[in-house]
């Protein structure tokens, strides 16, 4: 069994630094010392997670900025790693002293983990959505942002362009002026969310696991199950153990401007509730609608339209200025607009919170985790947005923050 | 309890077949062709938990009896597991605490089985860890010796918490390898202060897991007493396990300071502000800074 990584020895890790570096001719930002970065600075950058989306989440992490990839890890190496630009242990990638940024693209079990640890090593990181697999790790990733000053932008940048549009502006302007008495707003999201596409199988036997794929390092903190090659490579989204469905897939992309727009970047749903059949204790499957309320009202409903019959208890209501008393009309159309949301790119520069940092990411794929717990659970669920515990439900609760397996940890 | 024992089996068959079924498992693309399940009507599906539930002990036991995991060569469907998720999610409901702990002990008692194969006993502890509460306890921990159910026992009694110290506790000086570390690292979660002497003990010894580890639940209990050992095992690490054992210090500070002892705090942060030199450090030392900073 192998707990931790071997040691990279001195000699291993300057051979591996030299053959990354003759390439390409850079001094880190953080061996020159420089407080902020300056525009003409080259950034060393690793990719951790080559599959599937990590060519797009590496592409994103390198708009705005110059950034040389000098590593990249993945578990399914073990023959091909050489420790020098290939890693299987992403452990060995973040000791490295010229890496600066860090994308992660690895399937969303590990989003979290490798998040924090790479911001313990003093990395900036564009990790893929959805940014967590439970809702309690998303906080440790807010705690090591803010412990280390880091950087942190989830991969999904809908916030962006939702933030430009003077209709969403207005409308974030009344939801955050507090001065809507009573808010009838309900949001449909209705398909898309490719939810039979991202369900797991349920007959799958054993299969012999790949030679070479580090099995026990891709389960990590999720419980060591059998090998099945439907849970990896994309598919991996229909298991609870690594993902939640195509909800926590396609939901944070839906939820990244709507938690902009919507003025809910701070705060979560108090009550949710899901027509769905049984849940599969493995295997995340089929569902049809969840309703999720704020506490001010407001009303977000994701409809599948994959099963069962369509959400009907209530009808799509955008917001209106009439909605407020004259009064408060006259406040919202004076309140100043906010500044533009940064880049990752701008982030790290100016050492400012990028626009998808690690407090709107997570409050954006809580409600996505919400969501599933109603589902996995099939009653309505109370949430409390300030403590992140759900109320008077312990079942559901345990959901919250699910125990890891040792020796991985928050 | 029901006037008459359901059947179990008609139950069970009653959930609905797979969308499209795995024709081969042995078939290497059989992955193409396995199955995915649309699920049963909600409302039928949740009188057959609740026929199952109401059946009582007997009735339990007889599904349990029909459980395999897709490992076991007699693994038939997914069905049984299913149906006992669903009478376990069933049994959570808010006035349902007599017949959850019945089912709990049901499955419980399974756990030392001869019948049940080590998969199918993993099942259980799962769904020990959705259902289970304080009568479940003695029965998870007494698989905790058994390595091969020991890391699905310790995340169970992680999800039940309230009262898993004792078992753990117990086994702290006798495990080795992954499960003392899954066990050291649960203790120091629950906070359990009975623990210290043999977590101090660990962390002063000389196997750098055990010592890894004994850190991490130290610097979970706050202990004041392991905080100048911890600092000093993140100084002397290298790599990725001093940013880690680092990341520990701070944690400790954060608990001292926030349980009102800002002058250990402040020798923590102290000590890494000034010790942490190298450039590619100086997040460290910054966030020692900052720290030292909120003390005032």
């Amino acid at each position: 069994m192998k707990l931790y990584p071997r040691r990279v020895t001195r000699r291993h890790f300057l051979t591996g630094s030299a053959a990354a570096l003759a390439g390409v001719s850079i001094v880190p930002r953080r061996v020159l010392g420089a407080p902020e970065v300056p525009p003409s600075e080259t950034l060393g950058g690793a990719l951790i997670g080559v599959g599937g989306r990590g060519p797009g989440t590496w592409s994103e992490m390198s708009k705005g900025h110059k950034v040389v990839k000098l590593a990249e890890c993945d578990v399914k190496w073990l023959s091909q790693a050489d420790n020098k630009t290939r890693y299987t242990d992403f452990r060995h990638v973040l000791e490295r002293k010229d890496i600066d940024v860090v994308a992660i693209a690895t399937p969303p079990h590990w989003h979290a983990l490798i998040s924090i640890a790479a911001m313990q090593a003093g990395k900036d990181v564009l990790c893929e959505k959805p940014m967590t697999r439970f809702i309690a790790e998303g906080r440790a990733v807010i705690n090591a942002a803010k412990r280390y000053g880091r950087i942190y932008q989830v991969g999904t940048f809908g916030r962006f362009s939702a933030s430009k549009d003077p209709k969403n502006i207005l409308n974030r302007k009344i939801m955050k002026s507090g001065l809507l008495k009573n808010c009838e707003a309900v949001i449909i999201k209705r398909g898309g969310l490719k939810v039979k596409e991202w369900s797991g199988l349920v007959n799958a036997k054993p299969h012999p696991v790949p030679p070479n794929l580090d099995w026990d390092m891709y389960c990590g903190p999720c419980p060591m199950k059998d090998f099945h090659p439907h849970r990896i490579g994309g598919t991996h989204r229909g298991y609870w153990d690594y993902e939640g469905g195509g909800l926590c897939d396609m939901g944070q992309h839906y939820l990244d401007p709507f938690t902009w727009t919507w003025g809910k970047d701070h705060t979560a749903p108090v009550e949710i509730e899901a027509s769905a059949p049984p849940a599969h204790p493995e295997a995340c499957g089929m569902w049809g609608w969840v309703e999720l309320k704020y506490a001010d009202g407001f009303t977000l409903v994701f409809d599948s339209n994959e099963w069962g019959p369509l959400y009907s208890r209530k009808q799509y209501r955008g917001l209106k200025l009439e909605d407020l008393d004259e009064e408060s009309q006259k406040k919202v159309q004076a309140m100043p607009d906010e500044p533009p949301l940064l880049t990752f790119a701008e982030a790290v520069k100016t050492r400012q919170p990028a626009g998808g940092n690690a407090e709107v990411a997570h409050r954006t794929v809580t409600i996505l985790h919400l969501a599933n717990i109603a589902i996995r659970v099939g009653r309505k669920i109370k949430f409390d947005p300030d403590k992140e515990v759900i109320v008077g439900d312990e079942e559901a609760n345990r959901l919250v923050n699910v125990p890891m397996r040792a020796p991985w940890h928050l | 309890m029901a006037d008459s024992k359901p059947n179990v089996a008609a139950l069970v068959a009653q959930m609905p077949d797979t969308d499209q079924q795995q024709k081969n498992p042995n078939d290497p693309n059989a992955v193409k062709t396995a199955s995915k399940v649309t699920g049963p009507d909600p409302q039928e599906a949740q009188k057959a938990f609740a026929a199952i539930l109401d059946g009582g002990r007997e009735t339990i036991l007889e599904l349990i009896g029909a459980l395999r995991d897709p490992s076991d060569a007699d693994f038939r469907d997914y069905k049984a597991g299913y149906v006992l998720h669903g009478v376990c999610l069933l049994a959570g409901l808010p006035g349902k605490d007599d017949q959850r702990k019945v089912l709990a002990e049901a499955m419980a008692s399974q756990l030392k089985s001869g019948t049940q194969s080590a998969a199918a006993k993993r099942i259980l502890i799962r769904q020990l860890q959705v259902a289970g509460g304080k009568e479940s306890i003695a029965a998870i921990g007494e698989c905790l010796a058994d390595e091969s159910l020991s890391e699905s026992a310790v995340q169970a009694l992680m999800a039940i918490r309230d009262g898993v110290a004792e078992p753990l506790r117990k086994l702290l000086g006798k495990a080795g390898g992954r499960s003392l570390v899954a066990i050291a690292q649960a203790l120091g979660e629950l906070r359990d202060s009975e623990s210290l002497p043999a977590l101090r003990k660990m962390l002063a010894g000389g196997e750098t897991d055990a010592r890894r580890c004994a850190a991490v639940a130290l610097t979970n209990l706050a202990d004041v007493e392991s905080a100048d050992a911890i600092l000093k095992f993140a100084s002397s690490a290298t790599g990725w396990e001093r940013s880690h054992a680092t990341d520990l210090c701070f944690v400790m500070a954060e608990k001292l300071a926030a349980a009102g002892q800002k002058d250990k705090a402040a020798a923590i942060y102290t000590q890494l502000r000034d010790t942490r030199k190298d450039k590619a450090e100086r997040h460290i030392s910054e966030a020692a800074t900052r720290g030292l900073a909120a003390l005032k």
